[in-house]
């Protein structure tokens, strides 16, 4: 993608973002762009607020205070009806693929066309049936959710989502619970709907190497901070403490380093032998 | 804790949830007309139907069990009692009336709160931690439309049905009884019943069983609603669901019988 033309283009635009649940602050004035057309990963570690954010986008819930605008709508003191009108032009994949479990993988995916368009039948399945090859399930339309293995629900949850069209793409965690094989594949689909259809994608994850091989720039969350933004190749040689002990996978010090218990019992363990 | 907080902590629990089902119930009523046949949405209608059936047949051998044992059970004593006046005969009045006006109507209800204020938590919960409601939310589909409504409609149409089955069953186990110990012939029996009854007991039978549904639909959507975490707060909900719409059952029975009463409609011929 050729992100300096596309940096004029914001279509999501975070302003000061801050949640709090209680006492306790989730998001500490999060501002970030999401521009027309590329990939953005948002890593951050389990608690790091990435998940809330994701909502945030979402308008599943609004900021305490901040502004968040969608092609240009500010979101946060939309009604639902508008709402409705802003995620028109969003889908989502969620973490657990979140499929109807009584309906068929062809319903699902037909269910937005068959709720939210005017679209006859037969051209409801005819797109129906183009999404599901998009993402390479064509020959599993029959079948139900509980059929599926882990892989084919995410894909099938990426077919539902792209169903309308959107010009917004979100991922929840695309690659928990996957192997890497069938990781990397949906790694693949996602690069290559941002190619071929140029939907402008978010993806939230804590997968380094899924984040490095799909992203065009990648946005760090720690502890309710945005704490780097950056281009994938900067955004590897950043040297922000958190960044690093994140690339470089070390533990935080609960048990674990020079004084921790951990190292005073591995001291034992070899005086013993 | 002081004494007042012992008595405030329940107090203000239960003040949020007469609040909340208060606006679930109104958001339902507000989206029912979208689940009606004809006016509404025909894949709605189709799940409505599914929902009716899907709360019948999951409560209609137990209700009907149920009211079997029961009206045995009643006449079995009824006879016991009546036999020292030589009237038992009257055993048909007893068990006409207690059905048609109070047992039948009560013993579906428990049925269908077993049945399905579980089942309806348990299967809006796991929505709600498999993120199916969010998904609704993001597709623009609305959850009280998709979900609750279908439920609530199809409660509506199958309750007061298995109402009227359960209460036939309830009066039948009366027959059982009396051919057995005196020899009553069928048609003698149900010419009893029929001269028993009145036809405004079964309207407000009726009324009753459509306001056990809606407590039953509705307890059991809001805490399958409430369900956060994982899959053992499902299991939760469940049960919480089951012994609040139990209880408020037979809490609502006693407010309608009382208001019936007062009104003068349940005093007889």
């Amino acid at each position: 993608m050729n992100i300096s033309s596309a940096q004029l283009d914001p279509i999501i635009r975070m302003r000061d973002v801050s949640v709090s649940f209680g006492s306790r602050r989730v998001l500490d004035s999060v501002s970030l762009d999401v521009h027309r057309g590329e990939i953005l990963v948002l890593l951050g570690g389990s608690g790091s607020g990435k998940t809330t954010l994701l909502k945030q986008v979402l308008g599943l819930m609004k900021p305490n205070t901040g502004s968040i605008m969608v092609k240009g709508v500010d979101i946060t003191p939309c009604t639902p009806s508008e709402l409705v009108a802003v995620r028109r032009h969003m889908g989502v994949a969620f973490q657990g693929a979140a499929l109807f479990n009584s309906m068929s993988v062809q319903a699902n995916v037909a269910l937005p066309l068959q709720e939210l368009t005017e679209l006859s039948d037969s051209t409801i399945s005819l797109i129906t049936w183009i999404k599901l090859w998009m993402v390479g399930l064509a020959e599993a339309a029959h079948l139900y959710p509980s059929e599926l293995s882990g892989g084919m629900r995410k894909r099938t949850a990426i077919a539902r989502a792209i169903a309308l069209d959107p010009e917004i793409l979100v991922f929840d965690e695309p690659s928990a619970g996957l192997d890497p094989i069938v990781a990397a594949g949906l790694d693949e689909l996602i690069v290559f709907l941002n190619n071929i259809l140029g939907i402008t994608i978010l993806v939230v994850t804590h997968h380094l190497e899924s984040a490095f091989r799909i992203a065009d720039r990648i946005a760090m969350l720690y502890q309710g901070h945005l704490i780097a933004v950056d281009e994938k190749e900067r955004f590897a040689s950043n040297t922000h403490p958190r960044i690093r002990q994140f690339l470089d996978r070390k533990p935080d010090d609960v048990g674990g380093g020079e004084q921790g218990f951990m190292a005073a019992y591995m001291k034992e363990f070899q005086h013993e032998h | 804790m002081s004494f007042l907080e012992q008595i405030g902590r329940p107090l203000i629990v239960w003040a949020e949830d007469a609040g909340a089902l208060t606006l679930q119930l109104g958001a339902t009523l507000w989206r029912l007309p979208r689940v009606l046949p004809i006016l509404g949405n025909r894949r709605r209608w189709s799940s409505t139907l599914e929902q009716a059936l899907a709360i019948g047949a999951r409560a209609l051998p137990m209700a009907c069990t149920m009211s079997l044992c029961i009206g045995f059970v009643l006449a079995l004593q009824g006879a016991a009692e009546l036999r020292r006046f030589g009237g038992v005969n009257y055993v048909v009045n007893l068990l006409a009336v207690a059905f048609t006006r109070e047992l039948g109507a009560l013993v579906t209800a428990i049925a269908v709160s077993g049945r399905s204020a579980s089942a309806i938590s348990a299967e809006v919960g796991t929505m709600v931690v498999t993120e199916e409601m969010d998904a609704l939310r993001v597709m623009g589909l609305n959850p009280v439309e998709f979900t609750l409504a279908p439920r609530y409609l199809g409660a509506l149409i199958a309750v007061p049905c298995l109402t009227v089955l359960s209460t036939i069953c309830g009066i039948f186990a009366g027959y059982a009884f009396l051919s057995l110990s005196i020899d009553m012939s069928f048609r003698i029996y149900w010419h009893a019943v029929f001269e028993a009854i009145v036809v405004r007991d079964i309207w407000l039978t009726l009324i009753k069983s459509v306001v056990f549904a809606t407590i039953i639909v509705q307890v059991g959507y809001l805490e399958g609603l409430r369900v956060s975490g994982g899959p053992d707060a499902v299991g939760r909900a469940a049960t919480t669901a089951v012994v609040k719409s139990t209880f408020l059952v037979i809490v609502a029975d006693l407010v309608a019988t009382w208001f019936f009463y007062t009104m003068g409609w349940s005093a007889a011929g």
